[in-house]
């Protein structure tokens, strides 16, 4: 065939297998001529003593072998074939599952508990926990992103109230940063109130007594206001929550009188002390007393 | 005491099936006289596990009279009621303890419980006794009996079948292997009976399912923890091929104390080592709730390695569930007595022919039907590739308990 551009012509496998067996001749016949050899001292070893029972490993040599022991098949019977791997002499075939075997894998704490105990286990429910089956992956994405929007759209609505238009100076469309800064802290104030704080940033700790009584006051009156309003109007509002008022026992320093204050020197008993001394302690004492009863 | 002498004595014959005669006499209240027990042996009469156990059956129940000839060879028993763990009956704090001396450590501690597990449901009160003492072989013994794992998961949970199943438990306390010649196995083992009923439920087990589970238990006593993982390994190994739910757990302990009064000179403390060994029991159990079980220790003499004791557990458990039928043959007595003691109806069981036709089957079915009169049903099972099995009808003889009218 006339040598043309373009493709070169592929090579069959055949043409690729007969190069390189011309390549290498003398390997191939090296090997054979070992193998003569071997058959030889085999067949001198074999009429001597005993047959040997050596598998063929190859195609050749046990067509050759078969050719050789056609003449001493007769006294060559006792030995059976060992194609069969697992059919012993005496024809019982021996299965062994133990060779194949799966890696040790342990129960759970619980099944074992559940099976160890005094109490006979139970037939009916299976202690095997079963697989939780894994989400898609696409579910998987989708699922997360709905919880995403979920939780922005509560966290719009409860700050909604710093957006309303009643609460410009909260409002972080206009423009000055201090406003904007103002907004933040609220925002911040709402979030840690929601996590629990138990009060809010922007309480004071620390002001003059008469500051917060009328802040106190007033939140007060405000509140008085609104019931009041609401009563006229005949709308029921939220029961009221009273502020339980703390009895305890003043903190007094070491050292201190029981009663009464030490000053310079002088204890003052006040008109209550005094009250408190002179008023006698039975009374009291009867009537719980007589309460109890 | 005027009718019980008016009864009859039901006439027995021989050593064999004493136990079940036994209890069949206690839950039928029939007096039985049992003669020609081993009258040519050159030990006649009863052994002592055999006395020992009529004497646990006395501590059980009230008003039992038990006579014995001048040989042993011959035994007349008359029954009493059944009282469980009662107080002020030889129980101390409900607890019933019952001493198993030495010259019992041929029988494991499942020959004396598996049938105490039967009168139990019968008793008038709650049924707590502990076994122990230097013949208490909680294991698998040579002479055929299960462990007592065995008994645990493979046929206490069985009477939940017949509506049996609260405050039911076995705990071995002590565990102990079968001993050899002359030395003891001092286990501990306490079975906890609470729940008396007036009649068990009628059954059906028609379909024996496929199996789903294997479950096991590989014991080790005064030996090394890791002839337990060779049995395990093994065991897995033939059994992961066919369900591949298959789990065994590994119990290494101790070997016993024994505080023996006998022999107090080998130690100071006067305190002797029980038998030491090690074995497996599996439980195969079924979807419609059948179980297989297979029981395999080490023998007293030892010489056996893990991995034979591992695969031959496996290849036991095969061969049961290989016989097919519903019940296999550890727990047939234990279900058929219940189904004869159950109420006046047709109960149905399916049974695998290999199951059915030992001695120990039909012996029991010839004695029921002497104690109760009710003879069993055979018929083959209809479809064609069950051929090997026989459904077997009990009638119940709807007496049950009756020390308990009303439950």
């Amino acid at each position: 065939m006339a040598p043309t551009l373009g493709k070169r012509k592929r090579i069959t496998r055949e043409e690729l297998e007969q190069s390189s067996r011309a390549s290498s001749p003398s390997s191939d016949s090296q090997c054979s001529d070992r193998e003569d050899m071997q058959a030889l001292f085999r067949k001198a070893f074999e009429a001597k003593f005993a047959p040997l029972d050596i598998e063929p490993v190859r195609k050749t040599q046990k067509v050759e072998e078969s050719e050789e022991e056609a003449e001493e098949e007769s006294d060559w019977s006792g030995i059976s074939s060992s194609e069969d791997e697992n059919e012993t002499s005496n024809g019982v075939q021996v299965f062994d599952y133990a060779s194949a075997h799966e890696p040790p894998t342990k129960a759970s704490k619980s099944e074992m508990r559940a099976f160890m105990s005094a109490k006979p286990p139970s037939l009916s429910k299976s202690t095997v926990a079963k697989p939780v089956p894994k989400p898609k992956k696409e579910d998987d994405s989708v699922e997360a992103a709905h919880l995403k929007n979920d939780l922005e759209l509560q966290k719009l609505l409860r700050e909604s109230t710093l957006l309303s238009a009643n609460a410009p100076t909260y409002s972080t469309r206009t423009g000055s940063t201090r406003e904007r800064k103002d907004a933040r802290h609220k925002l911040t104030d709402l979030h840690i109130q929601s996590l629990g704080a138990k009060k809010s940033i922007f309480e004071q700790k620390s002001m003059p007594m008469s500051h917060r009584k009328g802040i106190i006051a007033k939140a007060k009156m405000r509140e008085e206001k609104r019931r009041a309003e609401a009563k006229e109007n005949g709308i029921t509002l939220e029961k009221e929550r009273k502020t339980k008022k703390v009895f305890g026992k003043r903190e007094r320093g070491v050292g201190g009188p029981s009663v009464g204050k030490f000053k310079g020197g002088t204890l003052t008993l006040s008109k209550k002390d005094l009250r408190g001394l002179t008023s006698s302690s039975g009374d009291k004492a009867k009537g719980k007393k007589g309460r109890r009863r | 005491m005027a009718d019980e002498t008016v009864q009859p004595l039901l006439q027995f014959e021989g050593h064999r099936h004493l136990t079940t005669r036994l209890l069949l006499s206690t839950l039928t209240g029939r007096p039985i006289r049992i003669s020609k027990i081993r009258p040519s042996s050159t030990r006649p009469g009863l052994t002592p596990y055999e006395t020992n156990f009529i004497r646990l059956l006395d501590s059980v129940t009230n008003g039992a009279q038990i006579q014995f000839s001048m040989t042993g060879t011959t035994l007349v028993y008359r029954p009493g009621l059944i009282t469980g763990s009662a107080e002020g009956l030889g129980a101390m704090g409900g607890v019933l303890r019952h001493e198993i001396p030495r010259e019992c450590a041929r029988r494991g501690a499942s020959w004396w419980l598996i049938p105490l597990a039967l009168l139990a449901p019968f008793a008038k009160d709650k049924l707590n006794v502990v076994l122990h003492g230097e013949g208490c072989v909680t294991s698998a013994t040579p002479a055929g009996d299960v462990s007592v794992d065995t008994v645990r998961t493979a046929i206490l949970p069985l009477y939940k079948s017949f509506g049996i199943e609260r405050g039911i438990e076995l705990r071995v306390l002590k565990r102990s292997c079968a001993p050899a010649q002359g030395k003891s196995a001092g286990g501990e083992v306490q079975l906890v009976f609470g729940h008396q009923v007036r009649l068990p439920k009628t059954l059906h087990l028609m379909n024996k399912g496929r199996v789903k589970r294997i479950r096991g238990v590989a014991y080790a006593v005064g030996v090394s923890g890791s002839n337990n993982a060779r049995m395990i390994d093994t065991a897995r190994g033939v059994l992961n091929n066919f369900v591949p739910d298959t789990y065994i757990f590994s119990d290494v302990s101790k070997s016993p104390l024994i505080t023996s009064s006998s022999r107090g000179k080998g130690d100071a403390s006067g305190k002797e080592k029980g038998a030491v060994g090690f074995g497996l029991c599996l439980v195969a159990e079924s979807s419609t709730n059948c179980v297989y079980s297979a029981d395999v220790a080490s023998p007293p003499q030892g010489g056996v390695t893990p991995e034979d004791l591992g695969k031959q557990c496996a290849y036991q458990l095969l061969e049961k569930i290989s016989a097919g039928g519903c019940v296999e043959s550890t727990s047939l007595e234990t279900v058929l007595l219940l189904m004869a003691m159950g109420s006046e109806d047709v109960g149905r069981v399916c049974l695998g022919k290999d199951v059915l036709a030992t001695e120990e089957a039909v012996q029991l079915g010839r004695d029921v039907k002497v104690f109760t009169g009710a003879a069993w049903g055979f018929r083959s099972k209809g479809m064609e590739d069950d051929e090997d099995e026989i459904v077997v009808s009990v009638v119940g003889r709807g007496v049950g308990n009756v020390g308990r009218k009303v439950a």
